[in-house]
């Protein structure tokens, strides 16, 4: 009981610390554009209304999810392919540097180009390709350090490649799986939000730029702060997803420890 | 597991922290337009037996448009320099970008539609008209028009509910002017559904299909027509021969910190417009140097007019389309835009 009270109040200290510094500091702003805390949180419920979440929140998550399944699916495909061939890997290694080191909001206008910029579309497959490289990168090196032993061991067993896969591979790779999509996540979120903002019409980037067009600034910081709850919500989430998925990793680590 | 979960956190914030980041660019962006062209005027030259004037560097926010080539006229001819004025100028994507800038003091001057500076004034931004922007020119060979393809099936105002309209800003005078013509037309303007696009892209987004229709002025319009897009219509002859659509303006602050310069400013603008409207070519010549056009399309386009004075009427009739449109509750105080 204590440690999880020990647990909750570090994980609100920081919060609660910040939040009140930004509720004194801002008090008695005049400046429109930083308006006081107190206001921001007054149009808060105003703001965020049912219609709006369904009509903005709901939307940016559904392509964010989509876009980042597309992203698992294909990063954990291919980085397996490409983790278990070496001619593979000699051959495409260089192109993935090459396309991981393209910061992912430049893409946005050139997606567009093609796949328009008001639809689905552009803004899943901008998602999508900037979530693709830390899976794809973390999934090879996963199944590249696969102990060989584990290998020899399935195959002195005769399981079938695909069982190998199923049993042995994805499984050994998953903690390096794991941490890419955690990486993978924030850059989705991040571009969640900047696909949003080129051709804007709904979704939660879009209506921080109309709030912002409309000079309705508390109303604009209000979307801010719902995309932070968002990504913290998003955190947890993947966080519960991530220990049940590797309780035995952290099972073994802790051992490993001596904890 | 402590250090762990709260590594999760760190990454969560700081994706956050990138987020803002990015949105307080883009809501402060001073090159949306992304033409990037910007000049300024060549330094005074002592003068012989006078005095040496002092000048003062201003920046002044616009928009890559035919709307502003007084501007550039005028600092080519030298009357910002007579005035002891050094202007650097910038381009936006639009007048709610230029505001921030103009009022956190970046920027001296601005230029940006009147629905902009309404709700920038109703949501307590303290600013001040220095001049007119632009108006219509009050013909029916407008230099404003909601383009669309030929096969689009939109013919009048009202054939725009449900379809996506592209516009340079959201909730600014295209907006507010397009709802009303979809008003006066017997239609739902609640029903359109407005994509916000830089100028330079509408068109293109228009004949990829991306968009149904879009809003544009010179030197877009012409680029559109040439590439056989048709007009519905130009939104702001539509409310009014003389509807004034932009202005020029300054902060408060500014204008009470310094009101010679705002003065001097004042002064060069209105000769600026003079010599625009006295010499169409030039402004046809300059508009080349700010934007991407060649200049068989810089030959066509229409000119906007270029008032000599802020028209009132139009200022009212903006604020009243904002309260129309639900973007403003009461009309505030707007003597300092007029």
């Amino acid at each position: 009981m204590t440690r999880f009270l020990k647990a909750t109040g570090y994980a609100l200290g920081l919060p609660a610390i910040l939040l009140t510094a930004w509720w004194f500091g801002s008090a008695n702003s005049t400046n429109p554009f930083w308006p006081p805390l107190q206001t921001i949180l007054e149009t808060f419920p105003t703001t965020w209304t049912w219609d709006r979440i369904v009509g903005d929140v709901f939307p940016s998550l559904a392509r964010l999810g989509i876009g980042f399944g597309i992203a698992v699916v294909l990063g954990v495909a291919l980085g397996t392919a490409i983790g278990l061939s070496p001619t593979l890997r000699a051959l495409s290694e260089p192109v993935l540097e090459f396309f991981r080191a393209i910061p992912p909001p430049v893409l946005v206008p050139i997606i567009a180009l093609f796949a328009g910029y008001t639809g689905w579309l552009g803004k899943i497959v901008t998602i999508a390709l900037g979530c693709l490289w830390p899976i794809l990168l973390n999934t090879v090196e996963g199944v590249r350090g696969l102990e060989p032993v584990l290998g020899d061991t399935a195959k002195s067993y005769h399981l079938s490649p695909w069982r190998r896969l199923v049993f042995v591979i994805l499984p050994g790779a998953s903690p390096r799986i794991f941490a890419g999509a955690r990486q993978s996540l924030s850059i989705g979120v991040i571009l969640m939000v900047i696909s949003e903002l080129f051709g804007a019409n709904r979704g939660l980037g879009a209506a921080i730029v109309q709030f912002q067009r409309s000079f309705a600034i508390p109303q604009m910081w209000t979307g801010v702060i719902v995309l932070g709850l968002i990504g913290v919500l998003l955190a947890t989430v993947f966080k519960i997803v991530e220990n049940r998925m590797l309780a035995w990793y952290v099972g073994q680590r802790q051992i490993e420890r001596g904890v | 597991m402590h250090v762990q979960s709260l590594s999760v956190r760190m990454r969560t914030a700081l994706g956050a922290v990138a987020a803002i980041g990015v949105l307080a660019l883009t809501a402060c962006s001073s090159d949306g337009g992304g033409t990037g062209s910007s000049e300024s005027a060549e330094p005074m030259e002592s003068e012989t037996g006078g005095a040496m004037m002092e000048t003062v560097d201003v920046t002044v926010g616009l928009i890559p448009i035919l709307d502003v080539a007084p501007i550039y006229l005028g600092v080519e001819q030298g009357f910002f320099e007579e005035e002891g004025l050094n202007l650097k100028l910038e381009l936006a994507q639009g007048g709610s970008f230029i505001i921030p800038s103009v009022s956190q003091g970046d920027y001296q001057f601005g230029f940006s539609n009147a629905t902009s500076l309404i709700l920038g004034t109703a949501n307590g931004v303290g600013l001040e008209a220095v001049g007119p922007g632009a108006s219509t020119n009050g013909t029916e060979e407008d230099m404003a028009a909601v383009l669309t393809t030929a096969d689009s099936g939109i013919a009048t105002a009202k054939d725009l509910e449900g379809k996506k309209v592209g516009v340079n800003a959201l909730a600014n005078v295209n907006t507010a002017t397009i709802n009303q013509m979809v008003r006066d037309d017997g239609g739902d303007p609640t029903k359109v559904t407005f994509v916000e696009l830089p100028f330079p892209d509408i068109v293109p987004a228009i004949v990829s299909g991306d968009i149904d229709a879009g809003q544009v002025v010179e030197p877009f319009r012409t680029a559109g027509v040439n590439q056989d897009l048709v007009s519905i219509g130009s939104n702001f002859l539509a409310m009014s021969p003389t509807f004034m659509i932009a202005e020029y303006f300054t902060s408060s602050d500014y204008a009470a910190e310094s009101p010679e310069v705002v003065a001097g400013f004042e002064a060069a603008l209105a000769k600026s417009f003079a010599y625009a409207t006295e010499n169409p070519d030039e402004v046809r010549a300059i508009v080349l140097t700010y934007t991407q056009m060649d200049e068989e399309t810089a030959n066509a386009v229409r000119l906007p007019g270029w008032p000599t004075e802020i028209d009132a009427a139009s200022i009212d009739l903006q604020a009243e389309l904002a309260v129309k449109d639900g973007m403003l509750t009461d009309i505030p105080d707007l003597s300092n835009l007029k």
